[in-house]
């Protein structure tokens, strides 16, 4: 910086100038990126010949309000909503868990195969879902219900006397194979992430935890899962808009209308003949809900994360 | 309290080019309480050799044995060994007491009062007391140092291991760290190997010196031994800031004719190298002497060309030929000016020099020490 007067204002005025085009700059990016939501917040609570007469983006006034839309969205989804935090929630903790476990394994311990066992699991990350569809639906319908019932019929028969039959495939089992289905697909992915995030964790302090006498259970326990904590949110964001946001899955593999996920309730909701708009954007907020929660619950830890402290 | 002893310990390593040698038949013995340090420029084997210690790399050949024990199959936890690493490797999410407790409670029973009272015993050792609830990223260098330290004290091991402890703190730092650890290792008594690049760390703290190259030991001694009787040229080269000067030369009846001089040896110094006719001449810096007249034999002209004044002494290097690339360093005290460009007369006395085998580099002669003084007590 000059020590010269002028040169020193008009050096202070260009600052001011930028910081002005700086904000203007984030305030265009807000309204670009709120713009649609506030549209379908709008349209949610318009009546239908409200929205016909009025711009999408504008507010409904007095005659167009009404909450008949979210109401009828709500009683829709609702169910839908229960169903996928049941199935979404353990789906989500398990592959972190299971993804940090298998890291850890794959990292800080060294054993023979590692290299060939990355290779799987990175490979893992590429198979599409379409590629499963039939091998997963001929699992869970035909070659696990016959070792589950040889097993258990088995074993309660022993018990009981032959008379206790394996349930069928009903509303909660088809949500728990759903859950265990994404825990599963979830884990190459989790891994990897945890994996690169092990990488850069000393190896001196890990020794150092083997010279204390820890085990490796209790490295994991109590060195590499509290160091663990932001990659857990990072992960578990992630991996819980994945799950929750899936529709294929959940139409192979459930059937019974009482156990539908909020992505078929929602596909239910706006797939008619007649396109009611306003039903259609309170379904996808409702719909939105619980990850814009997750979002907003993990976010700092998620930045943290991200940013790799 | 333990007595370590290496005996030919060997470590390779499987490359894509075959075999690569780290450590070498190192044997060394350590005695009960002694300060061992070991010292090499780096990928010397030094600290894969602690680490075969600690039991964190495995030993290809040889024995370590513990007060007679072998432990080369142990696993790190078993061996009683604490070991301070370069990088602290402090627990980044646990307190001071935290990280110095887990230690305790993963490898032994003890109840948690008694392992909280020794915890703090040695904070208040440590002096670091007031720090015992603070997490590692909220203190600076030097505490964090201290903590690593106290998490090895706490443990009340037979062995400590420390690898280049001080190598991150700063050049005043490291000389208080270096004193306390030498009292702390004196106080507790307990068997140390300290790993260091640095040879006046390894000068100033240790019982005995190690010195380590391409994984071969060239010589296990007091620091003195090793800085006044070297066994070969690695070693009087590593000991010593600045380094001893040396002159290629061969010898020519009782001649020894270098490039630039030609040095006169007594008939008795003669006799000690007989046989050898390629013989590089060794001499330190503090033992070239500044004449103004050729009194006597192997005195040589040459010309101040760098000088370094450092308050307690100043380093000059000279030249014999200043069109030549032959410099040699000398100092003197801090009282004696020199100019740069200034020529001067320069003296080798017989009674300071060494002499080497040039071929196998192993010492032929070593300075004589009849000068050595001791301080006498007064009561």
């Amino acid at each position: 910086m000059s020590i010269r007067g002028g040169n020193f204002i008009d050096e202070l005025r260009s600052t001011e100038n930028s910081r002005i085009g700086l904000y203007a700059l984030l305030l265009a990016g807000i309204a670009f990126y709120l713009f649609p939501v506030e549209t379908a917040v709008m349209t949610m609570f318009k009546t239908e010949s409200a929205f016909a007469r009025t711009l999408p983006f504008a507010p409904p006034g007095a005659d167009g309000f009404t909450l008949d839309a979210l109401s009828t969205a709500w009683n829709t989804l609702r169910p839908g909503l229960i169903n996928s935090l049941l199935m979404a929630i353990p789906a989500t903790i398990m592959s972190a868990l299971l993804g940090s476990l298998t890291a850890y394994g794959l990292t800080t311990i060294s054993w023979r195969g590692q290299v060939g066992v990355v290779v799987l699991i990175i490979a893992g990350i590429f198979i599409p879902y379409q590629a499963v569809l039939v091998p997963l639906s001929q699992f869970w319908f035909r070659v696990f219900p016959g070792l589950a019932e040889g097993f258990i019929n088995t074993l309660f028969g022993f018990i009981t006397g032959g008379s206790w039959q394996y349930p069928s495939r009903n509303g909660y089992v088809q949500l728990l194979q759903l859950s265990v289905t994404h825990a599963a697909y979830g884990i190459p992915i989790c891994t990897l992430l945890f994996r690169s995030y092990y990488q850069s964790i000393s190896e001196e302090m890990i020794e150092a935890a083997r010279l204390d006498g820890a085990s490796a259970f209790s490295i994991y326990r109590n060195i590499i899962l509290p160091l663990s904590l932001p990659m857990f949110a990072v992960t578990l964001i992630y991996q819980f808009t994945q799950v929750y946001n899936d529709l294929l899955f959940a139409l192979v593999l459930i059937n019974e209308p009482a156990s539908q996920v909020a992505t078929q309730r929602l596909a239910a909701l706006t797939g008619g003949v007649v396109q009611s708009f306003n039903t259609t954007m309170a379904g996808a907020i409702v719909a939105a809900l619980p990850t814009l929660l997750v979002y907003i619950v993990f976010g700092e830890q998620f930045a943290k994360g991200v940013a790799g402290e | 309290m333990a007595q370590l002893t290496l005996d030919e310990v060997t470590k390779t390593f499987q490359d894509d080019d075959g075999e690569i040698i780290a450590v070498d038949e190192v044997s060394v013995d350590i005695e009960d309480g002694e300060f061992l340090c070991v010292v090499g420029p780096s990928g010397c084997g030094k600290s894969t050799t602690l680490r075969m210690i600690a039991g964190l790399e495995d030993i290809t050949r040889g024995e370590i044995r513990l007060d007679g024990q072998i432990i080369n199959d142990q696993p790190p936890a078993r061996r009683n060994v604490a070991m301070v690493f370069q990088s602290y490797a402090l627990y980044p999410h646990m307190t001071v007491r935290e990280n110095m407790a887990f230690g305790l409670e993963e490898s032994t029973d003890m109840p948690d009062d008694e392992i909280n009272e020794r915890v703090e015993q040695a904070c208040r050792d440590m002096d670091i007391f007031e720090l015992i609830d603070r997490k590692p990223g909220e203190l600076s260098g030097g505490q964090q140092q201290r903590v690593a330290l106290g998490r090895a004290i706490v443990r009340d091991p037979e062995v400590f291991l420390m690898d280049e402890p001080l190598a991150n703190l700063d050049a005043k730092l490291k000389a208080e760290m270096r004193t306390e650890l030498q009292e702390l290792q004196q106080d507790l008594d307990v068997t140390t190997v300290y790993v260091t690049h640095d040879q006046t760390e390894a000068m100033t703290m240790s019982d005995r010196i190690a010195i380590l190259n391409d994984g071969v030991l060239q010589q296990c001694a007091t620091p003195l031994e090793c800085y006044h009787e070297p066994n070969n040229l690695f070693v009087a080269g590593f000991i010593g800031e600045p380094s001893m000067n040396f002159f290629p030369t061969t010898l020519e009846g009782s001649t020894l004719r270098g490039e630039w001089f030609e040095y006169e040896l007594s008939d008795e110094t003669v006799a000690e190298v007989e046989g050898t006719t390629d013989i590089t001449l060794g001499i330190r810096p503090e033992d070239i002497e500044f004449v103004q007249t050729d009194t006597g034999p192997n005195v040589f002209d040459s010309t101040v060309n760098v000088v370094e004044p450092r308050g307690n002494e100043n380093t000059a290097h000279l030249q014999f030929d200043e069109t030549m690339d032959d410099q040699f360093i000398a100092t003197v005290g801090g009282m004696k000016q020199l100019k740069a460009g200034q020529r001067v007369k320069v003296r080798f006395p017989e009674n300071a020099i060494h002499l080497f085998d040039t071929a196998s580099g192993e010492a032929i002669r070593n300075r004589t020490l009849d000068e050595i003084e001791t301080v006498e007590s007064v009561v």
